[in-house]
């Protein structure tokens, strides 16, 4: 099976560079990783940023569809307990995800690919740290072809590669939908 | 079961419920019964094939059942957690529904046998196993004589998340795809689930999509987590969505993990106590998070 | 029906091996493979279903593989003509461009040995309506590439009630060749063009009939017949009838209460054919449109983009689906659209009994 999740940036050549979506609160983590950017910190950048109010809304369902769509991890942040803007958000996420992580790790999806962490505005090593980490996790995984081609058998072998080709294609030309 | 039946007819006569929801002796074993009459009210059974949670007519988009007027059903205590759930989350009103608790030694695992099925660590459905609600508390009316614990069953639901949980992830992908792969999303463990209840499941949702609906494995996958993680901290360990399920996936072996993983995490076992807070939604400053960086 | 020939277990095993060999799936009723959890092998129970222990139809690797005996598997052979999902085509858009992929219509060659004939008699029945107004190519595909033998029924249970919608415990209908079960193997009798084909082109694995397999044969077949008589019998055209002048008969009222809607039934028959076709996006401006088995029970089945639905609860839709079956269909196609095979009454864990419900309007409509 042809591996489409690419190359989308840090050394090229043919080292797998793992696509990783991050769903981030936007009042630590977001700001978190803002502060990373201006204060030059070198860090992988397979990372696409999605930004949300709170952790609390962070549905398992955004992690699952992530998933389906191509990324190869995912990584889920906010803020430190006690220290979220909507006063409990993260409380509720925290369980939501501990849930989550569980039964996500039960049904055999390697719990290296999710990372889940706080980091706060002023932690902008922190988030190198923690993307860094990922990266390199994930990178070790390979990619999670598996995922989003699930034993499609109703399909000949090279439809997805198909489908996939142009995932890439219109991904590689700007997003043009 | 003459008391039972006694008091259906009794309910009935005085006029304080307009329907006796309960288990009949059928061609098919035992099933359902939506007693309105004296004569309904004398078929009314109650032995170890009464597996169906009847929580689930409680759904309150059931329209063809709330139509039936004011219910009493007939509970057992997995059931009358069912209920409790409900109540707690206001999909229902306490004195809309009349609750007649049966003191139960277990089910066996098939309804439609022709006759009562002696409980046997072969024949016991392994929902049964731990039971700590034999005498259900939530009820208005408790019939029957004090039960037995129910035998052990060969393989109990714990036993099989144990063996699971000693698994690699490849082996658990490659187990859990599988089964996966047989669902057909009929959504048969959705309508049988008696906390199951909403207006719109997401599933249902198409602007956006987020669960396939198409019965692909990708597909089934997300419904299947999804559904498992709606549940969490609110299944009662029924069991009818695995029984139900035409294509013999393992789910009450999914939502045991989950019912074990919010009793190890927050000490929360289900119980028939409306009162008692569900743990998702909830949440205690020292909750744990080892898995947070 | 032609000639009878004799298929022994050893020229069986040959044939199927030689098909195998050469490319041709073989699909027949067989033990569920899997999975088992790792180290609890021997302690997990296949789940049972009263008489389906674990059988299933499927691709086997070898004729030791088949059970061609009593039991039903507990799926239909629907699945192998109307995939539970199914790929139609995937698309890329980019502005105005849009090109289009389309699944291939033609399909490798199969041969199904030891079909039910409730299952086989079902895809003719289905034939009809896929051959409509709109002809379905992938269903027509498939049915072109597969070549059916059923196996005469001994009857499963009392839920079996072909010979009142028009099957039988032995019926050709939708079947190339029938095998019955005799000593030491199997007579075999070709149905169609397609059955003589394949038994010429393998004419060596056949043998002619022994003495006696001719009366083994009708035995079985009498037996047969004489143990489904004594299940669930109506008269389809009554019941028509009652169905088609009683729509808002209070009797359905009774059927719907208890439904849940899980349609599960409408899963497991060999009959039924609902699906539902969705377009999947797999990515940015591309995907994959798909069909899918969708089920009347279902609360928004007849959902309209409007809001309204007009089969609005489980009575109205419990009502469609014998509606459907026994009124809609005989009308539209002549055919009932159900070949007794008695599954939805096994699946059905809330008890729906469709022989109760059959018998109970067909004692209505003598009133």
């Amino acid at each position: 099976m042809t591996d489409t999740s690419g190359t989308s940036g840090v050394g090229g050549g043919d080292r797998f560079e793992p696509r990783i979506t991050a769903f981030v609160c936007n009042w630590c983590t977001y700001t978190g990783a803002d502060l990373a950017g201006t204060s030059r910190l070198h860090m992988a950048s397979n990372v696409r940023i999605i930004r949300l109010p709170c952790t609390g809304r962070i549905d398992p369902l955004f992690v699952i569809k992530a998933f389906e769509r191509g990324a190869d991890g995912v990584i889920v942040s906010g803020c430190h307990p006690a220290d979220c803007h909507y006063t409990a958000g993260n409380y509720h996420a925290r369980r939501r995800f501990a849930v989550f992580h569980d039964l996500m790790g039960f049904v055999g999806v390697d719990p290296a690919r999710i990372t889940f962490s706080w980091v706060s505005a002023s932690e902008g090593a922190k988030w190198r740290d923690v993307v860094n980490d990922a990266v390199s996790k994930v990178r070790e995984l390979g990619p999670f072809t598996a995922y989003r081609t699930l034993n499609d058998h109703n399909v000949s072998a090279d439809h997805f590669d198909w489908v996939g080709e142009l995932a890439q294609a219109s991904l590689g030309e700007g997003g043009e939908a | 079961m003459q008391e039972l039946r006694d008091l259906a007819r009794q309910l009935l006569a005085d006029e304080t419920v307009d329907v006796v929801v309960g288990w009949e002796d059928s061609p098919r074993g035992a099933r359902p019964i939506f007693a309105a009459t004296p004569d309904d009210a004398g078929k009314l059974i109650f032995d170890t094939r009464c597996l169906h949670d009847l929580a689930t007519y409680l759904n309150p988009r059931r329209k063809q059942v709330t139509d039936l007027g004011k219910l009493a059903i007939v509970v057992k205590g997995c059931d009358a957690k069912a209920v409790a759930g409900l109540l707690r989350e206001a999909q229902l009103e306490r004195d809309r529904v009349v609750l007649i608790g049966v003191r139960c030694g277990g089910v066996c695992e098939d309804s439609m046998a022709p006759e009562p099925v002696a409980l046997t660590p072969e024949t016991v459905a392994p929902r049964c196993f731990g039971c700590d609600n034999r005498e259900p508390r939530l009820v208005d009316h408790l019939v029957g004589e004090a039960q037995p614990e129910p035998p052990g069953p060969l393989l109990s639901l714990d036993e099989r998340v144990a063996a699971l949980d000693a698994l690699t992830p490849e082996q658990l992908w490659e187990y859990w795809t599988a089964q996966f792969d047989k669902c057909v999303r009929c959504y048969a463990c959705r309508q049988v689930c008696p906390l199951c209840v909403c207006e719109r499941c997401v599933a249902d949702k198409s602007r956006p999509q987020w669960i396939e609906t198409a019965s692909h494995p990708r597909g089934n996958f997300s419904w299947n987590v999804t559904r498992a993680l709606h549940l969490a901290g609110r299944c009662v360990g029924c069991g009818e969505c695995e029984r139900f399920c035409p294509s013999g996936i393992p789910l009450a072996t999914i939502n045991r993990k989950l019912q074990l993983v919010v009793e190890e995490r927050y000490g929360y076992r289900v119980a028939d106590d409306p009162e008692l807070k569900a743990p998702i939604g909830d949440f205690r400053l020292d909750d744990q998070q080892e898995f947070i960086k | 029906m032609s000639e009878a020939l004799y298929l022994t277990r050893e020229a069986l095993q040959e044939l199927v091996a030689g098909l195998l060999a050469a490319g041709t799936a073989v699909i027949g009723p067989a033990h569920a493979g899997g999975p088992r959890i790792p180290g609890l092998e021997e302690r997990e129970r296949p789940t049972a279903k009263g008489i389906y222990g674990s059988l299933e139809y499927r691709e086997v690797g070898d004729a030791a593989e088949l059970v061609l005996g009593p039991g039903m598997p507990r799926l239909s052979l629907k699945q192998f003509f109307l995939p539970q999902s199914e790929d139609l085509f995937a698309w890329k858009q980019r502005g105005a461009e849009v090109a289009i992929r389309e699944t291939p219509t033609t399909f490798n060659p199969r041969v199904v040995i030891g079909a039910k004939p409730c299952d086989a008699a079902a895809l003719e029945v289905v034939d009809a309506v896929m051959n409509w107004e709109y002809r379905d190519e992938l269903w027509n595909g498939r049915r072109a590439a597969t070549t059916i033998f059923a196996l005469a029924c001994a009857v499963e249970d009392q839920h079996c009630f072909c010979p009142s919608v028009g099957a039988a415990p032995d019926t050709i209908r939708g079947a190339d060749g029938l095998l019955t079960p005799v000593d030491g193997g199997f007579l075999v009798e070709t149905v169609t063009d397609k059955g003589r084909a394949f038994v010429e082109a393998h004419r060596a694995r056949f043998a002619a009939a022994p003495d006696g397999a001719a009366g083994q044969a009708r035995a079985f077949r009498d037996a047969a017949t004489a143990k489904v008589g004594e299940n669930t019998r109506i008269d389809a055209a009554r019941v028509q009838d009652w169905i088609e002048n009683h729509f808002e008969d209070p009797f359905w009222a009774t059927l719907g209460v208890r439904c849940n809607g899980c349609g599960a039934c409408t899963m497991v028959c060999p009959t039924c054919h609902c699906f539902d076709i969705v377009d999947e996006e797999e990515g940015v401006g591309c995907g994959t449109r798909r069909r899918c088995w969708d089920t009347c029970q279902a609360g928004k089945f007849t959902l309209h983009a409007s809001g309204h639905n007009p089969r609005a609860d489980q009575i109205a839709r419990y009502r469609q689906r014998i509606n459907h079956k026994f009124a809609i269909y005989p009308v539209k196609f002549g055919d009932v659209l159900c070949t007794g095979c008695g599954r939805c009454v096994r699946t059905c864990q809330m008890g729906q009994n469709i022989g109760e419900i059959l018998v109970a309007i067909d004692e209505h409509a003598q009133r």
